[in-house]
């Protein structure tokens, strides 16, 4: 044990122990050396006998080496530094290379991290893998229930440890004192045993315990994020105790959060936990919903006994709060609703349930990148391989084993895929970067990829996986010598029969196949994505600025209204505004709100009423979103109401319940669904066409649009909408000024123009085509720069053939044609593989396109064309270079 | 034997070794001198003996080995062993009672 200690520390000394031997030994000489001269020999014959006595001084430095450290490591030490040197010595070999692979390497840990951030990555809190949540669907169910559900859940003592209840992190109004100015700040409203059960400690101070979640709004106490603490308030201890504005009530901070803790969501990072007692309104209404349940299940549960556990809880909470609702089609709609268990280890998000398929779909096209910069190395190699004929000849000959020299040339490729990996890691993270910009604008979303330690091994292990790949072939491919004829002229004899189907061909015609489908495929996600951007929304006003107002919940209806004239006015007022208006739910996916009614007179709602999707607009709201009325006129400017309550329909509606009737204004709607004819007329006085409300792949609805001042329930602050006539982005900070000098107590929430709505409604469509894009791009050069160098090197080999050729007559032209015609061929090689493959990924990727079929033949057809082109510009310099060729000079050449 | 001459010449650098060795054995071992690096190597490996530099009589630089606890333990192990190999073969080449 000991002897393997020492030897494995000498091998880190090795200059020291050489110089201590070298000491030891002229010692001894010159000792001997001594006794020689004292013996009478003069000192010349002295040193020879006394040399003679010793012994050979190089073999016993050999044979004590191999004594000293382990030969095996030191071998591989001398090997390593030889490859290093072996690669110095070629400096755009091995940038192109280590470039090439970097860009693989990188691309593929890019969508890794985004994979691993998204779904593998645990949250960071105790036994994350007890957690569930429970999702709310059927019915109008989309994921969160309702307060008096989610106790209903936490009785379960006998399958659950612990339920917490989270609000969404949602924005809110914040003042750090009375004086300060208002923010905007993420608050996500919590159960008190929240911190408890997940496991979270403290930075600073406390954190909520049950008894600060009993009382409807009488716990105002908040926990920091460490983060926000950080952020906002410089780590600074005094904000213990600190009194700051949350909303409409004055919170005291009680502690921090530690750190590295940012709530169970992933594209959520809340900066303030409150208790849930605090959330305005009625918190223990069965229809408000807002409540997300997460609960910590007992050792030895299975998820079999939960989901039971969950639809018991469910039947039992749906037969109290609705087993008894008069309308019997809602009773229906109600009792629908279920309770589904999901794993929460991973945290929870919105984005990955979207994102799953189409990073799926990414990761498959980064892998056949990497394919792609592997073979494009591993013909660089191949090439490489050839160059060095003579040297590996040279030490074939000299004894060296075959297995020796193989493993010397895999240290090389050891080497340029470690190097690859390093810059791929840079790659990375300037991919994940961009990749992020993608994400959509909201304050909801903002998610961090930051690398950890399965992606570092994810990165290496790809390297490993590449090396092996592009080095093992040539590697083998190198040593494969004849070893007389290398040694002589270091070309390989007969190099002109295999030079048409040799290994870099095939390479090549795979490296296009490869781009084949590359190309394909973003190709069809370009088309895809066209195809989304040029639907009908029915408006066209893609300018406008949309935000929502914030107002104190204290205030009046009747404040409200003349808070949103007053603001009305003002920014109509203002320089570049063509036009004001306001909606709710809002013009472009802003939510859903529906409501029942009858249409005298219509077969629909003769016997009970219909739910159609409503919208309670502003006067101007459709010019202002530039969706011109196709009959009729908007509603009059608040204050000019007569006592008619009016309402405008779209076309959907218009077919539906007014069928053959070109145009309805005149019609009459009634809102009060109780009686078949109707009660209070509401008159139509405006035809609207159909809006695509709730995305761009949303199905048109029939909706109906009544003026705000008529909506009922109208308690709540509308999207405010400015049509601008100039750049949105200077008009920004004027509207937040007037919003401030209208109520120094209104904030302005998530402000976008529709176009980055609309942007960020498709961002993932967007970025799967940017993506696909750019490497089929990538993939395209690569081909194209592997297809000129074998096509040079061919040129090259066959100089005396075609020397010969041109002497006995034959024209440049041919010459030169004949160079394209090997060019097309391998490129026509390369498609034809590669468009069955295309085929199939088409198919894999057919859920992500829109409106396009996975056999589009346009762009089959264009991808056809673009690599035929490709070829062409790729064959063109390596053909003028033969057409060129002096016959004098080669046949010269031997 | 490099330990047996360790155990009774005391530390002793290379050379004085290789010279002590070839008197004992009065020329019967004529090795080249420089093979006993190696060997010094393996037994300071095993850990018999230790090295530390020092200067000789003649005030040069010189390296001292010198015999360790484990060694003189060594040696009576070894000693015991060939003793017995001697006693077993004396027993075989004497001849028959």
């Amino acid at each position: 044990m000991r002897t393997f200690w020492m030897r494995f520390r000498s091998l880190f000394r090795r200059r020291k122990l050489d110089a201590e031997l070298s000491d030891e030994v002229r010692f001894h000489l010159e000792m001997l050396e001594d006794e020689a001269c004292e013996r009478g020999l003069d000192p010349h014959a002295a040193r020879l006998a006394a040399q003679r006595e010793f012994g050979g001084v190089d073999q016993l430095t050999e044979t004590y080496r191999e004594h000293r450290g382990i030969a095996a490591i030191e071998i591989l030490r001398k090997d390593i530094v030889h490859a290093a040197r072996g690669l110095l010595r070629s400096p755009s070999f091995t940038a192109a290379a280590v470039v090439s692979l970097a860009l693989g390497i990188g691309a593929n840990t890019a969508i890794f991290s985004f994979i691993n951030t998204l779904m593998l990555r645990m949250l960071p809190v105790s036994h994350p893998e007890q957690l569930v949540t429970m999702y709310r669907v059927g019915g109008w169910g989309r994921g969160y229930g309702s307060y008096p559900l989610y106790l209903g859940v936490r009785e379960r003592h006998d399958t659950f440890s612990g339920v917490v209840a989270r609000s969404g992190a949602g924005p809110e109004r914040f003042r750090a004192s009375a004086l300060a100015r208002s923010e905007s700040v993420s608050t996500e409203f919590v159960s008190g045993n929240y911190f408890s059960v997940l496991g979270v400690t403290p930075a600073l101070g406390r954190l909520f315990y049950d008894s600060d979640n009993v009382t409807p709004h009488a716990h105002p106490v908040a926990v920091l994020s460490y983060d926000f603490w950080e952020r906002r308030f410089g780590l600074d201890p005094a904000v213990i105790g600190k009194a700051v504005h949350v909303g409409d009530d004055i919170f005291t901070i009680v502690g921090v959060a530690r750190h590295g803790f940012s709530g169970v969501a992933i594209d959520q990072r809340p900066d303030i936990w409150v208790p849930a007692m605090m959330t305005p309104g009625k918190i223990e209404e069965a229809g408000n919903h807002w409540v997300w349940i997460l609960a910590r299940r007992r050792p030895g549960v299975s998820m079999a006994r939960i989901q039971a556990t969950a639809n018991d809880v469910m039947r039992r909470y749906l037969a109290e709060f609705y087993g008894n609702t008069p309308n019997p089609a809602f009773r229906q709609f109600a009792m629908e609703q279920r309770l589904e268990v999901r794993d929460a280890r991973a945290g929870l998000s919105s984005l990955r349930d979207k994102f799953g398929k189409p990073l799926n779909v990414l990761m498959a096209a980064v892998g056949l990148v990497l394919l792609v910069t592997c073979v494009n190395v591993a013909n660089l190699m191949l090439a490489r391989g050839v160059a060095r004929r003579r040297e590996i000849a040279l030490r074939l000959a000299l004894g060296a084993s075959r297995g020796r020299v193989i493993r010397q040339l895999m240290i090389e490729s050891l080497l340029l895929g470690g190097m690859g990996c390093l810059l791929g890691l840079a790659v990375a993270r300037l991919g994940v970067r961009a990749l992020l910009l993608f994400l959509p604008h909201s304050a909801g979303v903002r998610m961090e990829v930051s690398p950890d330690a399965t992606v570092l091994a994810f990165a290496a292990g790809v390297s490993l996986a590449a090396v092996a790949f592009f080095g093992l072939l040539p590697a083998w491919r190198a040593t494969n010598l004849d070893l007389g004829s290398s040694l002589k002229t270091g070309v390989a004899p007969g190099a002109g029969r295999h030079s048409r189907y040799g290994g870099r061909n095939l390479l090549v015609a795979a490296q296009v196949a490869l781009s084949v489908v590359l190309v394909v495929v973003a190709g069809l996600f370009a088309r895809s994505l066209s195809e989304l951007r040029s639907i009908d929304i029915g408006f066209h006003e893609r300018n406008v600025l949309t935000f929502m107002l914030n107002s104190p919940s204290s205030w009046k209806p009747e404040e409200r209204t003349h808070f949103r004239l007053r603001l009305t006015e003002r920014l109509a007022s203002l320089p570049g505004v063509t036009s004001v208006s306001y909606g709710m739910p809002g013009p472009y996916l802003g939510g859903m709100s529906s409501t029942g009614l009858r249409v005298p007179g219509s077969a629909r709602t003769a016997n009970e009423p219909a739910m159609v999707a409503m919208q309670s607009v502003g006067p101007h709201f459709f010019s202002t979103i530039g969706s011109p009325l196709l009959s009729g006129r908007e509603f009059e400017t608040v204050g000019a109401s007569s006592d008619r309550k009016t309402a405008i329909v779209n076309q959907a509606f218009a077919r539906l319940y007014f069928p053959g009737v070109a145009d309805p204004t005149g019609r009459v709607v009634s809102f009060d669904a109780s009686r078949p004819d109707g009660g209070e007329p509401t008159y139509i006085v405006g035809l609207a066409r159909d809006i695509l409300h709730d995305g761009l792949r949303a199905k048109v609805e029939p909706t109906i649009y009544v003026p705000t001042a008529q909506a009922p329930g109208m308690s709540v602050d509308p999207w405010v909408l400015v049509r601008p006539r100039v750049n949105p982005s200077t008009l920004w900070p004027l509207v937040r000024q007037a919003v401030a000098k209208a109520s120094p107590d209104v904030t302005i929430d998530d402000p976008r123009t529709i176009r980055e709505r609309i942007d960020d409604s498709i961002f993932l469509e967007r970025m799967v085509a940017s993506v696909s894009g750019f490497f089929g791009l990538l993939a395209l050069v690569l081909a194209g720069v592997g297809l000129y160098g074998v096509l040079s090197y061919n040129v090259a080999l066959r100089t005396n053939e075609i020397g010969v050729r041109v002497a006995l007559g034959s024209t440049r032209g041919r010459i030169a044609r004949q160079v394209l015609a090997d060019g097309l061929l391998l490129v026509g090689l390369g498609v034809a593989a590669g468009l069955p493959l295309s085929f199939a990924a088409g198919r894999i990727a057919s859920s992500l396109l829109y409106g396009i079929r996975p056999a589009d033949a346009v762009t089959f057809a264009t991808t056809v064309i673009v690599l035929l082109s490709a070829g062409t510009a790729a064959a063109l310099i390596p053909a003028r270079r033969a057409s060129s060729i002096d016959p004098m000079l080669a046949l010269r050449r031997e | 034997m490099v330990l047996r001459t360790l155990e009774s010449m005391g530390p002793q650098h290379g050379f004085g070794l290789a010279k002590r060795i070839l008197q004992i054995s009065e020329g019967i071992l004529d090795l080249n001198q420089g093979t006993l690096y190696p060997a010094l190597l393996r037994l300071e490996q095993r850990g018999w003996i230790e090295s530390r530099w020092g200067l000789s009589e003649k005030n040069r630089k010189a390296k001292f080995y010198e015999l360790t606890r484990t060694g003189q333990k060594q040696i009576d192990r070894e000693t015991d062993d060939w003793q017995r190999a001697v006693a077993l073969m004396d027993r075989f080449l004497r001849p028959a009672e």
